[in-house]
């Protein structure tokens, strides 16, 4: 299991003072560590008429490699935008379409901590953030209803409409919330590699997402689908559920379409006979279940934009289902809550415009203090709705109990 | 030069990838035609996509077209789609075969591979070619090995040619081999 490594870090003053302030942060998993970026000099509120300009990313002077980049995050909806796909009248809670920062200081916690600033002072104004519940969480789709739309899909699959569609839960509490007690909470349950926070001054995200939708360095791009789940047991060890998802009919072929899907993504901007399978199926393992994941990696081609790259990959299609478009139709019309950040991404673009970008699953939006917590679960032609529907629980589960 | 059809699929730049190694390919979505390009195109390919052949007039349109006077390939619903305009009928079939791997064998009718060769192959299908499906020049090519399901078409002397599998899928061993012989064929 991917232990959460205990960082030397029993005090250090500045990050205290840092997380008792009213400062805007952004918290981001790396491979042997945090990156905590703050001291934001620019902030980008993506909507319909600048996104186009801000993914343009004319050159920026660069001036610190360790903090010319943005980070911040993509809607579901101004993905869909993108695409020119339309959503239909949805209960809407007004969040932002996306927004992207500037930092001036990160802090990266690896054995020891360094930080690297731009900035020569630092500033603290002390508040404090207590965690209030105010309400029980509610799911927005009981069983019956969950089963109606689950059945309305199958009968798409039947004609050829869909291959694959996820279906979303979503709980909704009345709550107040510490995002920064919230993380380092699940970090110690459930670090996974795509782990992320943001605090700003009107909303928080907390978000234990386990996929990497873009890993980009130079020309090469790298995509890690997630598909198929198991719900942990004493039966099964890391072998015994590869056995399983290697054996079981409907696993395997959710799991295929996907690696097909991601394969095609990527040859839209790779170079023809770059895309290659680098790790084929196999099985990470995190606190409640098992996944079953495959790399794929391309080389992208010259004169492609990073507009062609966010386009091409998001949403992600192993959240979305199988083929893209048809499936994001499909799903518009027939949910009846906005998505929000679900299913949108996460991450920075530098700016020698290298890139990682998350898919934005297993996450907390506190907003107007109401938060909100979604999971997504497949329809293929052999699932069971039953199961699919209990799937999104287990998915939510370890975010739900840091209310407790 | 190659012009692929795009019907929006979740598949077809693998298809683009895969032709690409033989010869130039220009890919449009099956509503965004570029005329010029396709009348200068020695091969046209029906790309895979959702839902069915009469969903596409367009397509349909451009290989009553085009039939005969260029190499036509048909992948999955590019396959149903070239059946559809020869009189035959696209039905749902009881099992969905979705990111299926499944044995298909090469029929005696086939001109192009040996007869009797088995492929492994990939497949994402949900409709299927119904039969007795009559036909003076297309010839079934390829069967499933287990259901007997129509695998592959065949018009030697109108150089029509289609998949209901994938070629280009990372479940279809050989893919590469099979293009390569019906370029040339």
């Amino acid at each position: 299991m991917r232990e959460h490594k205990q960082h030397k870090l029993s005090f250090n003053p500045y990050l205290e003072k840092l997380y008792k302030s009213d400062k805007p942060l952004i918290i981001y998993k790396m491979k042997n560590g945090y990156n905590i970026y703050t001291d934001f000099s620019k902030k980008i509120i993506l909507n319909k008429n600048n996104i186009n300009n801000f993914l343009k990313f004319r050159k920026i002077k660069k001036k610190n490699k360790e903090l010319d980049l943005f980070i911040g995050f993509f809607s579901y909806e101004i993905l869909c935008h993108l695409l020119n796909i339309k959503i239909k009248n949805q209960k809407k809670i007004n969040f932002y379409k996306g927004i992207f920062y500037k930092p001036e200081t990160v802090i990266k916690i690896r054995d020891k901590i360094k930080i690297v600033s731009s900035k020569k002072e630092h500033k603290f104004n002390e508040t404090f953030h207590k965690t209030q519940i105010l309400t029980p969480f509610k799911k927005n789709l009981e069983f019956n209803a969950y089963k109606k739309i689950f059945d309305t899909f199958s009968k798409k699959i039947r004609q050829g409409e869909t291959y694959q569609i996820k279906i979303c839960t979503k709980y909704k509490n009345k709550s107040k919330i510490n995002p920064i007690n919230f993380f380092w909470r699940l970090m110690k349950v459930n670090s996974s590699p795509e782990s992320f926070m943001i605090k700003d001054k009107d909303y928080s995200i907390v978000s234990c997402s386990p996929e990497t939708l873009i890993d980009k360095k130079g020309k090469k791009i790298i995509t890690k689908p997630i598909a198929g789940t198991l719900k942990k047991n004493k039966k099964y060890n890391k072998n015994t559920a590869l056995k399983f998802f290697k054996s079981n009919i409907k696993e395997t072929k959710e799991h295929n379409m996907i690696v097909d899907m991601e394969r095609n993504d990527l040859s839209r901007i790779c170079s023809p006979g770059s895309v290659q399978i680098l790790k084929e199926k196999f099985v990470e393992e995190y606190k409640h279940l098992f996944h079953y994941v495959t790399t794929i990696q391309g080389n992208i081609r010259k004169n492609i934009s990073l507009k062609d790259i966010i386009i091409s990959m998001m949403p992600g299609g192993s959240v979305i289902g199988c083929p893209k478009i048809r499936t994001l139709e499909l799903l518009n019309n027939q949910e009846n809550d906005g998505r929000n950040i679900f299913t949108g991404s996460f991450g920075y673009i530098k700016f020698n415009k290298d890139m990682r970008f998350n898919i934005i699953i297993r996450s907390i939006l506190n907003y107007k203090n109401y938060s909100e917590v979604s999971a997504a679960s497949g329809v293929v032609l052999d699932s069971a709705p039953k199961k699919e529907f209990n799937e999104n629980y287990i998915k939510a589960k370890s975010l739900l109990e840091l209310y407790k | 030069m190659i012009y692929i059809i795009d019907h929006q699929d979740s598949f077809t730049w693998n298809v683009v990838h895969q032709f690409s190694e033989f010869e130039e390919v220009f890919c449009s979505n099956f509503f965004e035609i570029k005329e010029s390009k396709l009348l200068k195109a020695d091969t046209i390919v029906l790309s895979p996509g959702p839902g069915a052949p009469k969903d596409y007039p367009l397509t349909s349109k451009i290989y009553k077209k085009f039939r005969g006077k260029k190499k036509i390939i048909g992948i999955c619903l590019g396959f149903q789609q070239i059946l559809h305009n020869e009189y035959g009928k696209i039905v749902q079939q009881k099992n969905i075969y979705h990111g299926y791997q499944s044995k298909i064998k090469v029929t005696k009718d086939s001109k192009i591979f040996k007869k009797n060769k088995v492929f492994q192959v990939g497949r994402y299908h949900s409709l299927k070619l119904n039969e007795p499906f009559v036909s003076k020049n297309i010839k079934i090519s390829m069967r499933c090995v287990e259901t007997n399901i129509p695998m592959a078409i065949e018009n030697i002397k109108e150089k029509i040619f289609g998949f209901q599998f994938h070629p280009e899928s990372f479940l279809t061993k050989n893919g590469k081999t099979i293009i390569k012989k019906i370029l040339s064929a």
